[in-house]
């Protein structure tokens, strides 16, 4: 099945702006951040804590839902889903 | 509507009609925060002629304010900056009522805050605050209109109860607070981005970012769209 990734901000830093990935079925959000984590390990840093938890303030959107009121790490990923990866804005 | 509203709105009546312009006048608007995005939105705000606003804050200005937030001179440092803020627009647009509150925005003053305003602008540094005021502004059924900045990095959305998702079904958690870095012109295109936001919901004019989450990436030059949705499982709104 066909994924998109997007990153933003400092994120874009790291994996640039967009990626397409073909990626097997039955594959959750977690799985796959892993793997991206493995090859762009500025990144896993950024969004994992050392023992490889996702640091709580950081945005992940599937298709427009923030995963942690999905299933969190274990939301599983269907064809054509759009996932965005936003690190925390809130200055004002 | 008199000849000096005429005059002095005759480039934007153009646009929003004199209707739009007697429904920012009848307008009541609490900006949520007077810093970097509070003074921008303050400013077009009241330059348009929205009637009335409130300016909640309970900081003084500090010289390290002065790179973003424009009302603010070096005169005023030291000052309360919901009454220094208020004397600026008052200068600025003679015509409008302005209330500057020198009070924190927390559970027990945000209803006396929104009592009687018709939309309210977040214009706040800490998504802590920013999550009570989405409760209240939820339960009262007023428009929010998000904002939130970080270096050259900055996004907005407006949020409408019963027709978009509420700021807790976008975001989870409250980032950890931080002396952020931050360029003012960020600032400048959040808060102008908040200000057209809110003057199309006050005057029914174009299209809100209504379910859409406008993120702005000053050092790429590029802003982008991100669609969102209701949680229908949200502990603030159910998805209602």
């Amino acid at each position: 099945m066909k994924i998109t990734v997007r990153a933003f901000a400092d994120y874009r830093e790291f994996i640039g702006k967009e990626m397409e990935l073909v990626v097997p079925e039955e594959k959750t959000i977690g799985e796959l951040l892993a793997e991206i984590g493995d090859r762009y390990p500025k990144l896993r840093s950024e969004m994992f804590t050392p023992t490889g938890e996702l640091k709580d303030f950081i945005n992940i959107f599937i298709n427009g839902r923030n995963i942690a009121f999905l299933k969190d790490m274990a939301t599983p990923l269907t064809d054509g889903d759009i996932i965005a990866l936003f690190p925390p804005v809130a200055g004002g | 509507m008199g000849g000096y509203d005429l005059d002095r709105y005759q480039r934007q009546i153009t646009l929003l009609s004199e209707e739009g312009q007697k429904s920012l006048r009848r307008a009541r608007v609490l900006v949520a925060g007077v810093g970097g995005l509070g003074t921008i939105v303050a400013a077009y705000l009241a330059a348009a002629g929205v009637g009335f606003l409130r300016l909640a804050d309970n900081d003084r200005v500090e010289i390290s304010n002065l790179n973003r937030q424009l009302l603010f001179q070096p005169d005023d440092i030291g000052r309360e900056k919901a009454v220094a803020a208020t004397e600026k627009l008052h200068n600025l647009n003679p015509e409008i009522q302005i209330e500057g509150i020198n009070k924190t925005i927390d559970d027990e003053t945000t209803d006396e805050l929104i009592k009687d305003v018709d939309l309210i602008v977040d214009a706040l540094d800490n998504f802590t605050t920013r999550f009570i005021l989405n409760s209240v502004a939820f339960t009262r059924r007023l428009p929010l209109i998000h904002g939130a900045v970080r270096g050259f990095f900055g996004q907005a959305t407006t949020l409408i109860p019963g027709k978009t998702a509420c700021l807790k079904c976008i975001f989870a958690q409250s980032p950890p607070r931080e002396i952020f870095s931050i360029f003012g012109g960020t600032c400048g295109v959040i808060g102008a981005v908040q200000a057209t936001e809110a003057v199309k919901v006050l005057t029914g004019r174009g299209e809100p970012l209504a379910n859409r989450l406008f993120f702005w990436d000053g050092q790429a030059g590029e802003g982008t769209i991100t669609v969102t949705k209701r949680n229908p499982h949200c502990v603030v709104c159910g998805g209602d």
